[in-house]
């Protein structure tokens, strides 16, 4: 496949021109650290955007960051942390699960995949912490969309559209992020040898309390031998002393129950696990995503039938190791439909990608104005043709 | 002067022919009647007075379907409207619209406790959500200043903030999901308890101003109270110290609940009207709040006291008690009526600006404000920095309404300059449609207009709002795409 490397918008913008003169579909990548998520694409070129790197301006009293798509995403943290913040969603780059090498995930491919870990129960996923970016849409425009400020009604929040969309709408170039401090302590209470059904509902219990956990993960039999019958991984943040704390109070309400403190570096170790996928990764499985609402989370666990399999924020996520068959999607998108959540297929082989729906299957009216959207960035379906729905 | 679409003789002429096909969607829920109508003519931007063509209360979402497809099949514009509380004329009438007004639509539809979350109508008011929750320790985060009034639907519309958005985030942030009426009359659910698939398009509606379907179901998350709360009142002998300490306080890593600021004017408008105590002489004010469990709330009271200290402050006080707190909140939120008293009309601008931009854009504000001749003051959401200047004039004055819209369109286009938003929770609507392209470029506005294109290919709902210049969708190359695939998709188009 022939590959157009850009270095700033300009070239983007003429390569994007270039491919709708002549009608070429272009598949849009930074590192191509998660080119496996998602339909597999067919494209005429590649649009490689790794070269747009660095960070435009980084203010952290004001709060905010904003670099070029094509910047690593280590980079920006190394950034944050040497003034004590990060981003508060707890980035993930998802390279064990796609055998790739740690740290060369772009911010681009983050955003364009919605790529957050177990912080996101607590603090929103990457749409909720983007708020400005620049992008060349199908007609080969640079289009500028959202500020650098955080509350901002100003025209429509495109900025939210291009997370998650896997490029299909646009070619990012730049973004822009606000970011939070980095508490001073995050350790965790593990509740162990607790089955799924009272672990879940323990986690559901500490999410519902006003001690703000920033992590809250099931891990079944089998995960990790030491933890029995299974183990519930309740992460606090805050000053010293609150921290402790909120562990105290977490002991108390669970009294009776084996527990275990992990410290910050051993907690911030398992979710980046739960996070990451981690668990499941280096395994041969397949492997599935189930959101749902968190009360279902043991029954529809138990129903998608899977040997290997993990719950983060609070049980509304699941983890599942499972085949990428016909009769699996049926079954899981069955119980997604039913709880009004979806169902991802994460990992499969490329076969498996082309013939099965990655992403849930939309209803008629909803895949019409999917189809109507993608038009309105991308008239002539140039980028990333099929990676998420039909054209888009 | 804001300019509305030209307004459709056709159909002016066929409002008795309307307003019967729309009694036959909902019986007892259509005015027609001018009396009755010109309760509707205006939102909170009461200086714009626009009696609509029809008025109909639907009270289902199958009724809010049969409408929209009504609107749609006949070519008849729609006006989404909540309670009427929008401060940039969101919800102001067209003379050839019909207001579609969702109040009535006001049942909590889920109270769902053990998954954090309440689904309510659209016509229940923000205040509503936290009150079907309060008895069991939740409450809704977003909190507008108008939420006793304000309706869900419309806080999905203009993505509404509040005091407490510096750690709780905006309406987008709480909003789970929405069921989504569209022209076609088709419903959508764009995300639900388990959050969404697919395109965002959840958020792009949150925001939307209603230029993109109608909410007729809403999904909230709820959060449960903090066990301790306190405020601390910290005052100061110029703006750059309360600014200086503003950026400390973040600096430090301390996220408070929320932070608010208030100028020397907006405190001497208080003090003269409830006398709240405000410390005398201070050039600015500020209202520090932080929740959490008991001793993390005590530390950081003891770190923003600390921090205040080294920045100048020359007064600080945290509050002991519920009284103290309800004392200290009681100036800030007078502030609109302290300073409505002052002249007969007000006008509640709505930028947001870097924080570090503060004293910079307060200094350059009063230098206008003698250009301009008018009264104004300034509250400001410190902590997210988005700025409340409010001017005060009288409209019987002759050119007094003009220069106050002057004066306020010069203020946002500041707010531009250093690097702020036209608006941080009040929306566009038609206040600061003209100063769009002070922020964005055509290219910039085509990509957000063919957006709505995608959703409203007539352009029937809620136009003449947000964007400066109304285009047809075919000028914008919009092209009709059904089932997800774009009719002769291999033709040549731009």
């Amino acid at each position: 496949m022939r590959r157009v490397r850009v270095t700033n918008e300009t070239e983007a913008a003429e390569a994007v021109r270039a491919a709708a003169a002549d009608r070429t579909t272009l598949e849009i990548v930074g590192r191509a650290t998660k080119r496996a998520l998602g339909h597999p694409v067919f494209a005429d070129a590649g649009l490689d955007m790794s070269g747009l790197t660095g960070i435009l301006f980084y203010e952290p009293e004001e709060l905010v960051i904003a670099a070029r798509a094509g910047t690593r995403l280590v980079e920006i943290e190394a950034a944050l942390a040497a003034k004590g913040q990060m981003l508060a969603f707890e980035p993930v780059d998802w390279a064990a699960l796609y055998g790739g090498v740690p740290g060369q995930a772009t911010l681009g491919g983050t955003i364009a995949a919605n790529a957050c870990g177990s912080r996101c129960v607590k603090a929103g996923a990457v749409r909720d912490h983007a708020i400005g970016c620049r992008f060349v849409n199908g007609r080969a425009e640079a289009v500028k969309a959202g500020g650098r400020v955080v509350k901002n009604v100003t025209g429509f929040d495109l900025t939210k559209l291009m997370c998650g969309a896997f490029g299909t709408l646009g070619a990012l170039t730049e973004l822009t992020f606000r970011t939070v401090p980095r508490p001073d302590r995050a350790p965790a209470l593990v509740l162990r040898d607790i089955g799924p059904d009272d672990g879940l509902a323990a986690l559901r219990l500490a999410a519902a309390s006003p001690l703000e956990p920033t992590g809250l993960a099931y891990m079944p039999r089998g995960i990790r031998p030491e933890y029995g019958r299974g183990a519930a991984a309740i992460r606090v943040e805050g000053a010293a002393e609150a921290a402790a704390e909120k562990l105290a109070l977490l002991r108390e309400k669970f009294a009776g129950h084996e527990t275990q403190i992990l410290d910050d570096a051993e907690a911030g170790a398992l979710f980046r696990d739960v996070g990451e996928g981690n668990f499941l990764a280096d395994t041969e499985t397949d492997i599935w995503r189930l959101a749902i609402p968190s009360s279902a989370a043991s029954a529809a666990a138990r129903e998608a039938g899977a040997a290997l399999w993990l719950a983060d924020c609070a049980g509304a996520v699941l983890w599942l190791g499972l085949p990428a068959t016909e009769a699996v999607a049926t079954r899981l998108r069955g119980i997604a439909a039913r709880l009004g959540g979806h169902a991802t297929l994460m990992r499969a082989n490329e076969g498996a990608r082309a013939s099965l729906p990655v992403f849930q299957p939309e209803p008629a009216a909803r895949a019409s104005l999917t189809g109507s959207v993608k038009a309105a960035f991308d008239p002539l379906a140039l980028f990333n043709p099929g990676r998420m729905y039909g054209n888009v | 002067m804001i300019s509305l679409p030209e307004p459709d003789t056709r159909t002016l002429a066929r409002r008795r022919e309307i307003a019967a096909a729309l009694a036959r969607i909902v019986p007892d829920g259509v005015a027609a009647d001018d009396a009755t109508l010109r309760a509707f003519d205006s939102d909170a931007l009461s200086a714009y007075r626009q009696t609509p063509l029809v008025c109909v209360l639907p009270r289902t979402a199958d009724q809010v379907s049969e409408i929209l497809a009504f609107a749609a099949r006949e070519g008849v514009r729609i006006v989404p409207r909540g309670a009427g509380t929008s401060l940039s004329g969101g919800a102001l009438p067209l003379a050839d619209g019909i207001l579609l007004t969702l109040t009535r639509m006001n049942r909590i539809l889920e109270v769902d406790l053990e998954n954090r979350c309440v689904v309510a109508e659209p016509g229940v008011t923000n205040l509503g959500v936290t009150k079907a929750v309060a008895h069991a320790g939740f409450y809704y985060a977003p909190d507008p200043s108008s939420q006793i009034a304000c309706t869900i639907g419309g806080n999905v519309a203009e993505n509404s903030g509040g005091i407490h958005c510096l750690k709780y985030g905006l309406t987008t942030h709480n909003l789970l999901g929405v069921e989504l009426a569209l022209l076609s009359g088709e419903r959508v659910r764009l995300g639900g308890k388990s959050g969404d698939c697919g395109l965002d398009l959840l958020g792009v509606v949150a925001g939307s101003e209603g230029l993109l379907g109608v909410v007729t179901e809403a999904t909230l998350r709820i959060i449960a109270r903090a066990p301790a709360i306190r405020t601390l009142l910290l005052s100061f002998a110029s703006v750059p110290d309360a600014g200086r300490a503003v950026a400390a306080i973040i600096g430090a890593g301390i996220v408070p609940a929320a932070i608010e600021f208030m100028d020397r004017r907006c405190v001497d408008a208080v003090e003269a009207y409830c006398a709240p105590g405000y410390p005398k002489d201070a050039e600015a004010i500020l209202i520090v709040e932080v929740d959490g469990l008991e001793r993390e709330v005590e530390e950081a009271v003891t770190r923003i006291g600390a921090i205040a200290r080294g920045a100048g402050a020359t007064s600080i006080a945290a509050s002991a008690d519920e009284k103290d707190r309800a004392r200290f909140w009681s100036g800030r939120k007078a502030a609109f009526p302290a300073m409505g008293r002052l002249q007969p009309d007000m006008l509640c601008m709505d930028g947001t600006i870097p924080r570090k931009a503060l004293a910079d854009v307060l200094e350059r504000m009063t230098a206008m404000a003698e250009e301009y001749k008018l009264g104004f003051c300034n509250v400001f959401h410190a902590g997210d920095g988005n700025l409340h200047p409010l001017i005060i004039f009288d409209v019987m004055k002759p050119g007094e309404l003009e220069r106050a819209e002057e004066f306020g369109a010069e203020i946002l286009k500041l707010c531009v300059s250093v690097g702020g938003v036209l608006s941080g929770e009040h929306g566009i609507g038609v206040e600061k449609k003209a100063l769009m392209g002070e922020m964005f470029s055509e290219i910039d506005l085509a990509q957000q207009e063919r957006l709505k294109c995608a959703f409203d290919s007539g352009g029937l709902l809620n136009p003449g709002k947000v964007f400066p210049m109304l285009h047809a969708c075919v000028e914008l190359g919009h092209m009709h795409v059904r089932g997800g695939r774009l009719a002769f998709a291999n033709l040549p188009r731009m």
